[in-house]
């Protein structure tokens, strides 16, 4: 049977949100964006989980998103823990920084050489120079054109 | 006369008028810095604005059914979406954790519009409140000041992005392929139809017949149901796995901490 139009737009909310995670967890090398993408994945893995639950109307899909979310939590914990140690061990949130752990007939990732931090120099705002305080009215301060 | 002329202008664009009166009719009347003359005229304006946005409101009311579920998810699928893209381009990983929060808001609320509201409620809870919250506090223990060069150069961006792109089209076509009617060959009586043993049956159940069940109002008390009945032993096992993923995280740490040397090994217990 053909699914209802609100379902088939939650498909592709669910794709495309697969989709973006995906692309991220290939092309980011810092660690914990990787795992931020891989959260993505996980939520558009559910939204398809809730539209096809609504499409058959049973809570199967309900109960598994349900599960997705207790494993998202444990994944995160212990992932982020393995994170923690690596960038004590080396420093850096890089994951470039493992590559000796690759397979033996890989060829090794080279940086090329950035071009310099195109990030302007901070500035702070100037404090307007201090003098002395201008004699002021009294009267003047507590007066009011209309309550 | 404004009642006969009303309903013969369409609910959305009753509800468009109404939404861009109020923000202007509220813009007219909070205070701007103004006097005399202008003030008096802009708070007439925007009274009578407000006026005129109340009645466009009161008029689109009952007329909304069908409209209002449609748009509310395409505002809540666009803001997922965009976010969702926003992390995973965006440099710095700090924004790239505060935009997935933005996406999970936007998840939650394409959940329920899909009928799934203790989910969208959980995500909110869970996702924003407690697994993104852990992640900002990694970010803040390890991240470098300044943009890493890591986070300004991706891996290998062209390929990543064509496989992604590759895969959304064909999940696309895949989806766009449901609305298809199946070939002669795949075509199957349902089951129904088959335990009845009866060919002229309707093979086809009405879809919104099957999506009511999950929109009763009892929605919580029957999802706590269906997960504490048929699936009791799934969730003794996520259990488990919560209390497995606590005791081997601090394990984790604390022997690294003593292996490495930089923290005061572990006091071992006295024989």
């Amino acid at each position: 049977m053909t699914p209802a139009p609100l379902v088939l737009d939650g498909l592709v909310v669910g794709a495309i949100l697969f989709s973006l995670g995906l692309v991220g967890i290939l092309a980011r090398r810092n660690l914990i964006v990787m795992f931020l993408c891989a959260e993505l994945m996980l939520q558009g893995i559910s939204v398809s989980l809730v539209a096809w639950s609504r499409h058959h109307g049973d809570w199967g899909g309900h109960v598994l998103v349900i599960f997705v979310l207790t494993v998202a939590a444990c994944e995160a914990a212990v992932a982020l823990v393995f994170v923690l140690q690596a960038f004590a061990r080396t420093g850096r949130l890089d994951s470039a920084a493992w590559q000796s752990l690759r397979e033996s007939n890989l060829p090794r990732t080279v940086d090329h050489e950035l071009p310099a931090v195109d990030v302007l120099p901070l500035k702070f705002p100037k404090l307007t120079p201090a003098g002395v305080e201008p004699s002021v009215d009294q009267d003047a301060l507590l007066e009011r054109e209309h309550v | 006369m404004i009642a006969s002329v009303l309903p013969t202008i369409s609910p959305g664009t009753l509800l468009a008028g109404g939404v861009t009166a109020t923000a202007a009719s509220l813009w007219l009347l909070l205070p701007r810095g103004q006097s005399g003359a202008a003030e008096r005229t802009s708070r007439w304006l925007g009274t009578l604005l407000g006026l005129a946005a109340l009645a466009c409101f009161v008029a689109t009311g009952h007329r909304l059914g069908g409209l209002g579920e449609e748009a509310v998810f395409l505002i809540v699928s666009l803001v997922a979406v965009i976010s969702g893209a926003a992390t995973v381009v965006t440099r710095s990983p700090v924004y790239s954790a505060i935009w997935f929060a933005m996406a999970l808001a936007g998840v939650a609320g394409v959940l329920l519009v899909l009928g799934a509201q203790f989910l969208g409620v959980a995500t909110i809870v869970v996702y924003a409140g407690a697994i993104l919250v852990m992640f900002l506090f990694v970010l803040m223990l390890a991240a470098p000041a300044g943009l890493a060069p890591y986070d300004r150069v991706s891996n290998e961006p062209l390929l990543s992005a064509v496989a992604g792109a590759v895969l959304l089209g064909i999940l696309s076509l895949s989806i766009g392929r449901l609305t298809a009617e199946p070939p002669l060959c795949c075509r199957m009586p349902s089951k129904t139809a088959a335990i009845a043993g009866n060919a002229a049956a309707d093979p086809v159940p009405a879809a919104s017949e099957a999506g009511v069940d999950l929109l009763i109002e009892n929605h919580v008390a029957r999802l706590g149901g269906e997960l504490f009945g048929r699936h009791l032993l799934a969730v003794e096992v996520a259990g488990v796995l919560l209390l497995v993923a606590l005791i081997g995280s601090i394990a984790i740490v604390s022997r690294a901490a003593s292996a490495d040397g930089t923290v005061a090994p572990a006091r071992r217990a006295v024989p």
